[in-house]
């Protein structure tokens, strides 16, 4: 017998399904399409209920159902894919030529010299990309020019909405937008482009560069600042946040010197929602880029990224990075990527881990769905 | 001239409660006090607007305990005064109540307590008629617009000759209908204060006016209960009207008579049922009622709210039983009339066809079927604040801060327009848990706040109005300092009392009278206790929302929010719109925009109405009050406001 029922809104299955469920990545993709969804520190907060059932709210999360094999197929060339880090054109070692820019930078500087290049060239018009505010908190900031870019380099920590910010610049004057994104972000970009609104969903064309970060987890506000209160850190005096390689701590740069925490308080921080997380190399973005350590090559490779062509769009900004040589490749060696792909299928198996454990089934895997090909090769594997 | 001080013999239309206030200044009343309260607050008001004239001082108290206190004063000076409060101010006055009857009184004093049976405009049915019984002092209840003046001016004589304090008792629709009164004489000359204390301690007139020794004080206040109950024998204001020896007898007091006297006519009862009306209703006229008890078996008793006299007039008829014989009692204790809520001619009617057998229907049969007809075509409303009120703007807010802190915090509720919050819980936005009597909210909150050791770990709320903050929030206030009770405490601080009608209170800079006085700040008082207080105006959404956040996650202490914005129907607002309000029809995307009507499903003003030809809103100019709140939580900036030209 069929029950006949009204069907659950959006916001509820969000509620339910994400929020409730720890399944939140604050990434922001709900954010700023109604005024019922927000933001604040970095929890995702519902104001008012909203009883619309086909939502973008949900339709875009990328913590809900969602048909990767489909994405892939949509986005990228089938030869390219991998299953361990998705689709792969080309994967270099990488810095800005510019060392100015790198001296400020994390690691190579290949985001920011990147996302210059797509600006001056008028590829884009506005770049988005996270920016931290007095404290450890982080919002998505519309960059137009070179100058305000190099402000906002280094890594946070904590998420950053940023995907509010696109879904926010995308309804209003912007019309060539290029997003520094972190991989639940490039799925939630992706998604888009799946277009299932019919209502303005044409403006995700406006999306030409998706620039992903490699990505093992991120910190809770809450969590991470009341550790810092603990030691005795001003939150509002850090300048900079770094683990150093080999260093089992988070050093924290302030006006006051160096202050460093055990990793393993840092690590108590981490959102409930990196566990689940399936993908730490933004597979679904143009270029990602991270950091490039591999064996014991610390010092040699200190102040280069790996960088990961993924698509078409990603191949040309990389090619024309090059020639105008803005940014500096080097062919990287077969075992950093085997060390790479290695460390991202160990992700996944643990992210279906964390899930089956959630669940309380294989057979329900929250998001993500156990026919997808690349699922099943990691589901296997846990069983 | 104001007609309160029409001349002797004139026949004038006058409201209940203007009538009483007529009565009292035919008594030569020199002091008059109140605290607001519907429906009682007209007294008070009156007579402020013949104070000069008539050289009275009248005042708006902080509290009705406080008002019996100056009044009292007053009485112990020589001089007349009244005290004027509703059913539940009763209760704040008691305390002070229970002494004052103790002490005595000297210069004729008299409670006035315009109660509201079916709680029209209260949040309790309360009675405070059980207070004249429980602290041995007089009651009087007019039964129609004549009585409310002539009772209100024997009052005060009463209260001379028994040297204590009388109680006068109306209800609602004495206090707030109108009826035509032939006006007595006002006296020319005003009394001199005079105030004698150096006698013996049992000198009623010249001792210290105190309630010791108290057990010969006690009996001592018995004997003017004796008196008051000889005099009320031969009072002209009870009455009887019907045969000898009716079939029944129906006794009443109040509305409550009007109520009994037309349903007798309804019925064409009037030869069967014996109508004995009192205007003395505590203590009981007994030989009076032992009279009418003894011509009948059968006896009805109609009062609102709860059964006072039939509990007073069972108790005389079972001392007296073997005089009056056997009786049977119908009324509230056995079900015969509703034991809540007001009564009205058509509920006695029932009565007194059931107890008398007669046909009787108030309306054809097929009425009810007609009703239930129509019911489902009736559209849904709930009360809700009015279009510009500020609290919808502070509940937006509060509910706003809520929901981001996370924590699910809680509100304590209180007494004002602003308890429609709870009442109607959507157009508080939900957020209000608890409604009790007036600063109570605050109390329970610093309460609330002292859970966390047993696992509660809400951040709570209080919001309390600008009045209500003088009236009783202070010593709550205090007690949440002290106790270091971590409690955001909201003053919605409209400028006035204003479900009352905008009587004046200590934060205003104008007197009862119309006098222009200093106002007492709330900030300085909250500051003075050690609170951290910040003021906002609730118009400004944002920047109340970050105050209550920042507040919220500021944990260990009270802060307090002055949210300061003056009410839409004020008569410095009224009729003056702020902004010009309009929808732009290119901008508002109706169902196609992801707000989901936002404006009018959500924030719901009354102004904001949706279009269902245009699928868009659209503001609702004759009723909108031009605040302007809707411009900012429009997501697409479609409500547009321009500012009016003044």
């Amino acid at each position: 017998m069929v029950l006949l029922r009204k069907k659950q809104s959006s916001q509820e299955l969000l509620k339910k399904g994400v929020l409730e469920a720890g399944l939140c990545t604050g990434c922001g993709a709900c954010v700023s399409l109604c005024p019922y969804q927000v933001i604040y520190h970095d929890r995702t907060v519902q104001l008012h209920n909203c009883d619309l059932e086909d939502g973008k709210c949900r339709a875009f999360c990328p913590r809900t159902d969602v048909d990767l094999a489909h994405l892939r197929d949509c986005l990228f060339d089938a030869p390219d894919i991998t299953p361990e880090i998705g689709s792969v054109k080309g994967y270099y070692f990488s810095r800005a030529a510019d060392y100015q820019l790198r001296e400020i930078s994390q690691h190579g500087g290949t985001v920011t010299a990147l996302m210059e290049l797509a600006l001056t060239e008028g590829l884009i018009d506005s770049a988005i990309v996270s920016s931290r505010n007095q404290d450890i908190l982080q919002n998505g900031v519309r960059i137009k020019n070179k100058t305000d870019l190099r402000k906002n380099t280094g890594s946070k920590f904590t998420v950053s909405p940023t995907v509010a910010t696109f879904n926010k610049i995308v309804a209003e004057d912007a019309k060539k937008i290029g997003v520094v994104a972190t991989p639940c972000q490039a799925l939630a970009l992706a998604k888009m482009k799946l277009k299932p609104q019919q209502d303005d969903a044409n403006n995700i064309d406006k999306l030409k560069l998706v620039i992903g970060l490699y990505c093992g987890w991120a910190l809770s506000a809450e969590k991470f600042s009341k550790l810092l209160i603990q030691n005795k850190i001003d939150l509002t005096a850090i300048t900079c946040m770094d683990i150093p390689a080999g260093k089992n701590a988070l050093e924290l740069h302030t006006g006051n010197g160096i202050k460093s925490i055990p990793f393993a308080d840092v690590q108590n921080c981490v959102r409930e929602a990196c566990g689940y997380c399936f993908d730490s190399t933004a597979e679904f973005a143009d270029i990602s880029v991270g950091f490039a350590r591999f064996g014991n090559n610390w010092e040699e490779m200190r102040g280069w990224n790996q960088l990961i062509i993924r698509s078409e769009r990603g191949q040309q900004l990389v090619d024309l990075a090059v020639a105008k040589g803005v940014l500096e490749i080097r062919e990287a060696p077969a075992e950093s990527l085997k060390e790479l792909k290695n460390a991202a299928a160990e992700k996944k198996k643990s992210a279906l881990k964390n899930i089956i454990r959630k669940s309380g089934s294989a057979k329900n895997l929250l998001y993500l769905d156990s026919k997808d090909p690349m699922v099943k090769r990691y589901l296997g594997e846990n069983e | 001239m104001s007609k309160l001080l029409s001349p002797a013999g004139s026949e004038v239309l006058f409201m209940g409660n203007e009538a009483i206030a007529r009565g009292a200044l035919e008594a030569g009343v020199n002091v008059a006090t109140g605290y607001p309260g519907t429906p009682s607050s007209e007294v008070i008001e009156s007579l402020g607007a013949v104070a000069n004239a008539r050289n009275l001082y009248v005042e708006w108290s902080t509290n009705e305990k406080v008002a019996l206190e100056v009044a009292a004063a007053a009485s112990f000076a020589g001089l007349r005064a009244m005290c004027v409060m509703k059913q539940n101010g009763v209760n704040v006055a008691s305390d002070f109540l229970l002494h004052l009857t103790g002490s005595g009184t000297r210069g004729g004093i008299v409670l006035v307590t315009c109660e509201d049976p079916g709680a029209l405009s209260s949040v309790n049915e309360g009675e405070s008629r059980y207070f004249a019984r429980m602290l041995e002092i007089p009651l009087l209840e007019p039964a129609n617009f004549q009585e409310a003046k002539d009772l209100t001016r024997w009052a005060f004589e009463l209260s001379e000759k028994i040297k204590n304090i009388v109680v006068l008792r109306s209800v609602t629709r004495m206090s707030h209908a109108s009826g035509n009164v032939i006006c007595g004489k006002l006296p020319t000359k005003s009394r001199r204060a005079y105030f004698v204390y150096d006698g013996s301690i049992m000198d009623q007139e010249r001792g210290p006016v105190i309630g010791t020794p108290v057990v010969a004080k006690h009996y001592l206040q018995q004997e003017k209960l004796k008196k008051a109950a000889a005099l009320f024998e031969k009072s002209p204001f009870n009455n009887y009207r019907g045969p000898k020896k009716p079939e029944l007898l129906l006794i009443t007091s109040s509305a409550c008579f009007l109520y009994s006297q037309e349903a007798i006519s309804m019925l064409g009862l009037q030869k069967r049922v014996g109508l004995l009306k009192l205007g003395c209703t505590w203590p009981l006229p007994s030989k009076l009622l032992k009279k009418h008890l003894s011509s009948t078996r059968k006896i009805l008793i109609v009062e609102e709210v709860l059964p006072f006299l039939e509990e007073n007039v069972k108790v005389l008829a079972a001392g007296i039983l073997k005089e009056i014989g056997i009786k049977t009692f119908y009324g509230k204790m056995d079900e015969t009339l509703p034991s809540a809520g007001e009564l009205n001619s058509d509920l006695v009617a029932a009565a007194l066809s059931k107890i008398l057998k007669v046909k009787y229907q108030s309306l054809p049969a097929s009425y009810q079927q007609e009703i239930k007809k129509i019911i489902p075509l009736v559209p849904l409303r709930e009360q809700t604040f009015c279009p510009g009120c500020p609290h919808r703007a502070s509940f937006w807010s509060i509910h706003n801060a809520i929901q981001l802190d996370g924590r699910e915090g809680i509100v304590c509720g209180d007494i004002g327009c602003y308890a429609l919050a709870a009442l109607f819980p959507s157009c508080g936005f939900n957020t209000v848990r608890t409604l009790h009597s007036m600063g109570s909210g605050t109390g329970i909150a610093s309460g609330f706040a002292k859970l966390g050791a047993f696992g509660f770990a809400k951040p709570v709320i209080a919001v309390c109005g600008d009045s209500t903050f003088y009236h009783a929030a202070i010593p709550a206030l205090i007690n949440a300092q002290h106790n270091r009770a971590d409690i955001t405490f909201i003053v919605l601080d409209n400028s006035g009392t204003a479900m009352t009608g905008f009587q004046p209170h200590p934060g205003l800079t104008i007197s009862a009278a119309g006098d222009a006085i200093p106002a007492v700040e709330i900030a300085g008082i909250c500051e003075a206790i050690g609170a951290k207080v910040a003021i906002s105006d609730p118009f400004d959404l944002d920047k109340t929302c970050k105050i209550l956040n920042a507040f919220m996650e500021e944990t260990g202490s009270l802060k307090v929010l002055i949210l300061q914005q003056e009410c839409a129907l004020s008569p410095e607002k009224k009729d003056k719109k702020q902004f010009l309000m309009k929808v732009d029809e290119e901008l508002c995307r109706g169902d196609n925009c992801g707000c989901n009507r936002l404006c009018t499903r959500i924030f719901r003003c009354p102004a904001l109405v949706w279009d269902r030809a245009k699928k868009k809103a659209v503001i609702d100019d004759v009723i909108c009050a031009g605040c302007g709140v809707c411009y900012s939580i429009c997501p697409q900036k479609a409500i547009v406001r321009t500012e009016a030209i003044k």
